[in-house]
């Protein structure tokens, strides 16, 4: 059978994990396209309009693969909970429904399960057992299929872990083991990307944000190569932790980005009327103007004027420069010969 | 501890402050009831909360602010009432901690009490210490007096309400049923905290209501308000929706009332659950906070009980509610009821929202219009 992703939202979470259990089953995956102008489009004119971009986006894709006719069934994922007594934003959580009420039309072709993730290997298997149902598989397969699931995952986690971003993992879905041997470089300028990974990686939406600071010359991380260890106490400084575990991932995580010495500088990528996002950013914002480290927010939307943007980052990068003690652009790189050393950089 | 005097501020919503109020005076304290949401509250919110954060954060923060500056001798308690869920609503009173801190003011704390969540080990001890960091130490007496009180009041406020917007559309002079309302409510606030009088004074306030010169009729049109709470129970942030529907000459009710609430939240939990679960199906069955699965509920009774119309008040961008409207969509067209979607931000300009409440109206009246012609036909075929 004949299986459609789509490139959006939890799928740069967890699409390793469902990547081995669709594969080792022998379904074929087929992904949708990465995000363009139509995919926006078409998930512009299918859902309510004060819903927030990223969710857009995902109606957009999940249009363009019930377009297609060949697939038999779209994968939208509940995601309830992803740590114990941590759940996920309520339009997450009422994903599948939402999708049933936006397509009235193909409600059948819409395979959902309810996924209870970081919690032992209990809740998945129930989820992957749900899919079963609706698909038709023999259980020996699953139990093979979903550890297979599981490994991937861990492989993909492992390979975040040592400094890939998740664009990295799914080109090289196929062969994580080399991934995870191969070294990162590393720059001269780091700058941290805090956010919720459906954001910070879907590159049309957020105007490439990731490749337009290597462009540069600067080095990324995210929040999502961080172990949820390592951020722990900074509950305290929250006095509350949030209730959703991506959002406390991106505050915390931004935190210990702030607070970590090698580390220029902070931008945070949200979508545009998340609501979560908002709490998150005051937070950074409070916490950096303590510390005093450089904060950025970048939130994006369905306009996707790529000028505004570029000069942010520009003037971003310069900023970081400057607090190095660097100067704007040093002489000798500079290529554009102004006398000010003023970084103009051709698109 | 601050020298100064300790008071407590709570968030004002709808007519319930007098409960509030007198629930902690029954204590023994100050109270400062905020001002009615304004231009000048909202002004004030909006500037110091985050750009995406929900309304009614905007509004809290703005009103908590004015009280903090008018009284600047004193030592606030600020109560938040909040939930620990799916919904922003979990998260407001470290952000307003955070925030006021570092707009400078120091002579306040925060006072949130939320229900008890898991792990319950942790959860219970939590509740309980809130509990008493909101009441202070009385003896239970006193504080079972209270609630008691408090719940009266609020129970009186509401009945009068009902009776105000069963009135408006069938009062013979326009006005007159809000001037004894606006008494009453008054009446109430002030009355001694003693259950009977309470009793009394709401039977007598009733009477005078109905009293009133008024027409009975049961043919006016009907629509059922539901969506997000707090929009949905204050008067000041739904511009005065009820009152304008009523005087536009519509029977109109409200889904989510103080009363209510706390009982499906607090008290027959399992029962709502489980009844919510049941009319949902196939909409919306799972847990997304705040009051999303009410309002896909509540618009499906409202059209087994025979109304005409649905409007779904929420705060722009709030998380649950958008997510209802999505769905609502489809409930509206698979049950035949119109829904129209109001969001509320700090930019509602009230003759625009009028005129769509109108629009709304007319539209309903001429369904029912067609409704009752095509019925007569049928009627008038039957008989030839």
């Amino acid at each position: 059978m004949k299986i459609g992703i789509p490139r959006a939202l939890y799928f740069y979470v967890y699409y390793p994990m469902w990547y081995g259990f669709f594969s080792s089953l022998g379904h074929e995956i087929k992904l949708s396209v990465p995000t363009n102008k139509e995919i926006i489009n078409l998930g512009v004119s299918h859902s309510v309009d004060d819903i927030c971009i990223s969710v857009k986006v995902f109606h957009g894709h999940v249009k363009y693969l019930l377009d297609k006719k060949d697939v038999d069934f779209v994968f939208v994922p509940r995601i309830a909970s992803e740590e114990k007594y941590k759940y996920t934003c309520p339009k997450l959580a009422a994903l599948p429904d939402l999708m049933k009420s936006a397509f009235v039309s193909d409600t059948n072709r819409i395979l959902t399960a309810t996924f209870y993730t970081r919690q032992g290997e209990k809740p998945i298997v129930k989820a992957f057992e749900e899919i079963e149902r609706q698909l038709g598989d023999s259980d020996e397969k699953i139990k093979m299929a979903v550890k297979m699931g599981i490994r991937y995952q861990k492989l993909a986690v492992k390979s975040l872990r040592s400094g890939h971003t998740f664009l990295d993992v799914v080109k090289n879905i196929r062969d994580l083991d080399s991934l995870i041997k191969k070294p990162v470089q590393k720059q001269r300028y780091t700058v941290a990307l805090a956010g919720f990974p459906y954001d910070v990686y879907d590159t049309f939406t957020n105007g490439d944000v990731i490749s337009k600071l290597e462009d540069s010359g600067v080095g990324i991380v995210t929040t999502d190569m961080l172990d949820p260890k390592v951020y722990k106490h900074y509950s305290k400084y929250m006095i509350k932790d949030l209730f959703w575990y991506q959002a406390n991932a991106a505050a915390k995580g931004g935190m210990y980005y702030i607070d970590s010495p090698d580390i220029d500088g902070v931008i945070s990528i949200s979508s545009f009327n998340c609501g979560i996002s908002s709490i998150y950013q005051k937070l950074l914002d409070l916490y950096s103007k303590e510390i005093g480290k450089p904060v950025m927010h970048i939130i994006v939307d369905e306009q996707t004027g790529d000028a505004g943007l570029a000069t942010r980052i520009e003037a971003f990068i310069d900023l970081i420069r400057v607090k190095r003690g660097d100067g704007l652009v040093a002489q000798t790189n500079n290529l554009h010969g102004t006398e000010d050393g003023v970084h103009v950089r051709s698109l | 501890m601050s020298h100064k005097r300790i008071t407590y501020t709570v968030p004002r919503m709808g007519y319930t402050y007098a409960a509030f109020e007198s629930f902690f005076q029954i204590l023994g304290y100050d109270v400062i009831i905020p001002e009615p949401t304004n231009t000048e509250t909202i002004k004030e919110g909006v500037s110091n909360s985050p750009e995406y954060m929900c309304f009614p954060f905007k509004i809290l923060l703005g009103q908590f602010e004015r009280v903090l500056e008018q009284n600047p001798d004193r030592y606030f308690k600020m109560v938040s009432l909040e939930s620990y869920g799916p919904c922003r609503f979990g998260y407001y009173s470290p952000l307003y901690y955070k925030i006021l801190k570092d707009k400078g003011f120091t002579n306040f704390e925060v006072v949130n009490v939320e229900g008890i969540y898991p792990p319950l080990y942790r959860g219970i001890p939590r509740f309980f210490k809130k509990l008493i960091k909101l009441t202070g130490w009385h003896t239970p007496w006193t504080v079972v007096k209270a609630f008691v009180i408090a719940g009266w009041k609020v129970y009186a406020t509401e009945q009068l309400e009902k009776k105000l917007y069963y009135l408006i559309p069938r009062e013979k002079v326009s006005g007159s049923t809000e001037r004894i309302f606006n008494g009453a409510i008054e009446k109430i606030r002030h009355a001694p905290n003693k259950v009977k009088t309470i009793k009394k004074i709401l039977n007598e306030e009733l009477e005078k209501m109905d009293k009133n010169p008024h027409v009975e009729r049961d043919d006016l049109p009907k629509i059922g308000l539901v969506g997000e709470a707090y929009i949905l129970m204050d008067y000041g942030n739904n511009l005065d929706i009820e009152k304008k529907l009523a005087y536009m000459g519509v029977d109109v009710d409200r889904s989510l009332r103080v009363t209510n609430w706390t009982l499906d939240r607090l008290i027959k939990t399992k029962y709502h659950k489980a009844h919510m679960l049941e009319v949902n199906k196939g909409y919306l069955d799972f847990f997304i906070g705040g009051d999303g699965q009410e309002s896909i509920m509540n618009t499906i009774l409202y059209k087994k009980n025979g109304y005409d119309g649905v409007i779904q008040a929420q705060p722009f961008g709030c998380l649950p509610e958008t997510a209802a409207k999505e769905i609502l969509t489809k409930v509206s067209e698979d049950y035949d009821i119109p829904v129209l979607s109001l969001a509320f931000d700090e930019q509602t300009g009230e003759a625009g929202f009028v005129t769509r409440l109108e629009a709304f109206v007319d539209m309903i009246k001429s369904r029912r219009q067609i409704k009752a012609d095509e019925k007569r036909e049928e009627s008038v075929t039957v008989k030839s």
